[in-house]
């Protein structure tokens, strides 16, 4: 009798606070825990994307050599985990975190990779079956020529492979909507495809503009890229990398699915708002420096202290704290607390 | 053996006559009077984690190479106070889970401190004789978010130091003496010559908490001393305390209720991140990260910063900052104002000079409760704008747009409020006093001449409102005890 009483009271009073708070707690983890770097700390010593790894392919395409057999060349190019569905747990390769060992590092300095990264040129086989997806899905806005159109299209003439890539591997081209920036989204071409119409792009003006880089972050001075994403590219992508709002509808994106390619050609390129980084300014090796801190430590933090809250610093703190802690002990306040 | 201790202390102290005194306290019970209590409990963790924290963090802005466990910084030159953080963080057991406690504990030590505040005002608890408590009240809510700025800006990150910046630009921004404050605090210009963060440290540990434990001692005086404040109702005057003696009921509860506060904070501070000071880097003022917020308590202060259009006057070879001094230095002193200056605000306005010991319901005073919930909005709306850039990246608007809009809804939303308020009060109080109430059924019968008639059902268990029997308190020190017919049962005190 009185331990019914009781239940019946502590469920009917204490439900309507319970599914609030709960309700309001559960929001805030859904709102801010979207989109965090939460990733599981990667513990695999070397990396295995071969895009990324191996010094020995590159080496015969740094040299400039054109591939006869595109199937082959394609096959040691292809990165199938990097450019996935387009989560972020599937969408990056698996890459160390821990410093390289003084063996690691040896193994990977080829004499063509001593900065870690260098910049290839895309095989002429590549520009014929480029021109046709170009043509197919990117001249009704650019033009036949490239050259863009008037208040529809920039100019792709001498940007260059690796501005191609950047837009066309992160998905943001082709464009979804005319909005003031365009989003990443899961690519729409596999990396064959990408570079083919990277490569027929250059073709239109050989030597110009940013080409495609090959980034080993293997070597990569983690340190010295952690300062250096702190002095050139917290001021808009914050610190953790979450990206923001910047003025005008323009946002910094965020930077948690970003490979280690991708990021030196938004270096080198300056898409959108972004400042462009010459070699003056930023040389090769700081801009691998930046991209394996990126990579390997923003990515894949090395974390302590429980769920990330987004990475947005004390505004979503504050929301839990206020919400969850202070929501909670009120509960407990109106749980113990007589209400009449 | 307790019995003879006591009295072997008794005879020498004479804590008996105190001691019953204290054991014999009423408290009335309601769920709103324990929210002050939840202040109460986060800051005595907060003063426990505290001294954890102290024994492994070094105040110092002297440079050294980083050599810890953290990978990514190994090799970076970092100042003391950083690395002994991150430290903390990786290398000392526990020291995480403690830190990120004392962090929480902070957050719901002024959240509860803003609950119990609202729940002081609505009810007018403030009114005499309380007044002193609640200036007492307020100064510890205004060190309280002083020491939260100061602890947040010790580790000595980039997030923080970005928020010491801001502090010195504030200070500056004070006409005629502020160059010379700024000067004096940080020890030259900014940067200053590395005296603030152990001159931050010495205010926070010591010289904050010492007066907020005397200001503490102070409030829980005054409430013993004046007795703690009761809603009307059945056998509730102005002259008596209706409700559950320390010992055995209150204590008991009160006890349960620190335990509980521990709990939440220590889940929180293992399982929720705040304040990854490592993944931030060590302050330099050459850099800057984008979405910097300072905790919630500062946010309404970072807001008002925001939405401010960048006016300025110069004149007589003087430029007087209006952008930053309006913001930062009138608005927050303005506000502090009238939350000091209240009670008295309100004794003017009402011509009240009554001794209040019970509270009022708030939509009995629809003015107040209007002006609270003015209050209340201006200051939720100002901390809103403290995340324009957050707020525009989630919702996908351009800054500017978040920025105009709060330029125009900061102004305007207390003035809605107040009137909807006011309208919502006015309402429910000529609604009657049943409102609220339980609902009695009205059964229809048939009689068995076949006439139907309607008649309420009988009461339901729990409707109305029970009253136990008052126990008097003995005005004397009895050996036995008072008689305790019911543990947690109802007595009265006359005051």
């Amino acid at each position: 009798m009185t331990a019914d009483r009781i239940r019946r009271s502590l469920g009917a009073r204490l439900a309507a606070p319970a599914a609030l708070v709960g309700a309001v707690a559960l929001t805030g983890l859904v709102v801010f825990g979207t989109g965090t770097a939460q990733a599981e700390t990667t513990t695999t010593a070397g990396s295995t994307s071969a895009y990324e790894g191996p010094v020995t392919t590159s080496t015969n395409l740094a040299g400039g050599t054109t591939r006869t057999t595109p199937t082959t060349s394609a096959t040691s190019l292809t990165t199938p985990t990097a450019y996935g569905a387009g989560t972020n747990a599937v969408a990056q390769p698996a890459v160390a975190t821990a410093l390289p060992s003084a063996e690691a590092a040896a193994r990977y300095e080829a004499p063509s990779n001593q900065d870690g990264l260098y910049y290839r040129d895309l095989p002429d086989a590549y520009i014929a079956p480029g021109q046709a997806l170009y043509a197919s899905n990117c001249a009704s806005c650019h033009g036949t020529q490239a050259n863009g159109k008037e208040g529809v299209a920039p100019n792709l003439l001498g940007l260059g492979a690796g501005t191609v890539d950047f837009w066309v591997s992160t998905g943001r081209m082709p464009l979804a909507n005319t909005s003031a920036q365009a989003t990443r989204k899961p690519p729409r071409f596999n990396r064959t495809q990408t570079l083919q119409i990277a490569a027929y792009v250059q073709s239109l003006t050989p030597g110009q503009g940013t080409k495609v880089p090959v980034v080993n972050t293997a070597s990569a001075d983690l340190e010295a890229g952690g300062e250096l994403f702190t002095l050139n590219c917290a001021a808009c992508h914050t610190i953790s990398g979450a990206g923001d709002m910047l003025a005008q509808g323009a946002y910094a994106p965020s930077l948690h699915l970003a490979t280690s390619t991708q990021i030196v050609e938004a270096i080198r390129s300056g898409p959108g708002n972004m400042p462009h980084f010459g070699p003056g300014n930023i040389p090769d090796t700081e801009a691998r420096d930046i991209a394996a801190y990126v990579v390997k430590v923003l990515q894949h933090p090395q974390d302590s202290g429980g769920y990330g809250l987004g990475g947005i610093g004390p505004v979503g703190e504050g929301f839990v704290g206020l919400l969850i802690g202070v929501g909670a002990l009120m509960a407990i306040c109106f749980w113990i607390g007589d209400r009449s | 053996m307790i019995d003879k201790s006591l009295r072997w202390i008794d005879d020498r102290l004479g804590i008996a006559k105190g001691g019953r005194t204290f054991l014999d306290k009423i408290f009335p019970d309601h769920w709103s009077f324990m929210l002050g209590e939840i202040a109460l409990y986060s800051f005595i963790l907060l003063l426990a984690t505290g001294v954890f924290l102290s024994l492994y963090y070094v105040p110092s802005a002297h440079e050294i190479v980083y050599h810890g466990t953290y990978v990514p910084l190994q090799g970076q030159r970092v100042s003391e106070a950083y690395a002994s953080s991150v430290s903390l963080s990786f290398d000392v057991r526990t020291g995480l889970l403690m830190r990120q406690a004392h962090h929480w504990a902070a957050d719901i030590f002024l959240g509860s401190i803003a609950v119990h505040m609202a729940r002081v005002f609505f009810t007018g608890a403030f009114r005499k004789p309380r007044e002193f408590n609640w200036l007492v009240g307020v100064s510890m809510l205004i060190l309280g978010i002083v020491n939260g700025f100061l602890g947040y800006s010790l580790p000595d990150d980039l997030v923080s130091g970005t928020g010491i910046r801001i502090a010195f630009s504030i200070i500056e921004s004070i006409p005629v003496v502020g160059s010379y404050l700024g000067f004096f605090l940080f020890g030259g210009n900014y940067p200053g010559s590395g005296v603030i963060i152990p001159r931050f440290f010495t205010i926070h540990v010591l010289i904050v908490p010492a007066l907020i434990v005397g200001l503490l001692a102070a409030h829980l005086g005054l409430l013993v001393k004046q007795k703690h404040t009761q809603f009307p109702g059945k056998g509730r005057t102005e002259k008596n305390v209706v409700g559950t003696p320390m010992f055995p009921t209150f204590i008991a509860k009160t006890t349960g209720f620190l335990f509980m506060s521990t709990a939440v904070t220590f889940l929180l501070g293992g399982f929720a991140q705040i304040n990854p000071v490592w993944q931030f880097g060590q302050y330099q003022p050459y850099q800057i990260s984008y979405a910097v917020q300072p905790d919630w308590y500062m946010g309404w202060l970072d807001g008002a910063l925001r939405i401010m259009p960048s006016w300025e006057w110069v004149g007589w070879g003087h430029t007087l900052p209006l952008m930053v001094f309006l913001p930062a230095v009138v608005f927050p002193g303005l506000i502090f104002t009238i939350l000091m200056a209240w009670p008295f605000i309100e004794t003017a306005w009402t011509k009240d000079r009554e001794y209040h010991n019970l509270l009022d319901r708030p939509r009995d005073r629809p003015k107040r409760t209007a002006a609270g919930a003015a209050m209340l909005t201006l200051l939720l709306m100002v901390f809103f704008a403290s995340s324009t850039d957050v707020l525009a990246n989630f919702f996908q608007l351009p800054l500017e747009a978040v920025l105009w809009f709060f330029r125009f809804v900061v102004p305007l939303s207390p003035i809605v409020a107040y009137y909807l308020t006011y309208k919502i009060c006015v309402e429910m109080r000529e609604a009657g006093e049943d409102v609220g109430e339980r609902k009695r059924a009205l059964v229809v019968k048939r009689t068995a001449e076949g006439e139907y008639i309607t008649e309420p059902s009988l009461p339901r268990p729990g409707d109305g409102h029970v009253e136990l029997d008052a126990i008097p308190l003995p005005t004397f020190i009895d050996t036995a005890g008072p008689e305790l017919a019911t543990p947690g049962g109802v007595r009265r005190v006359i005051r």
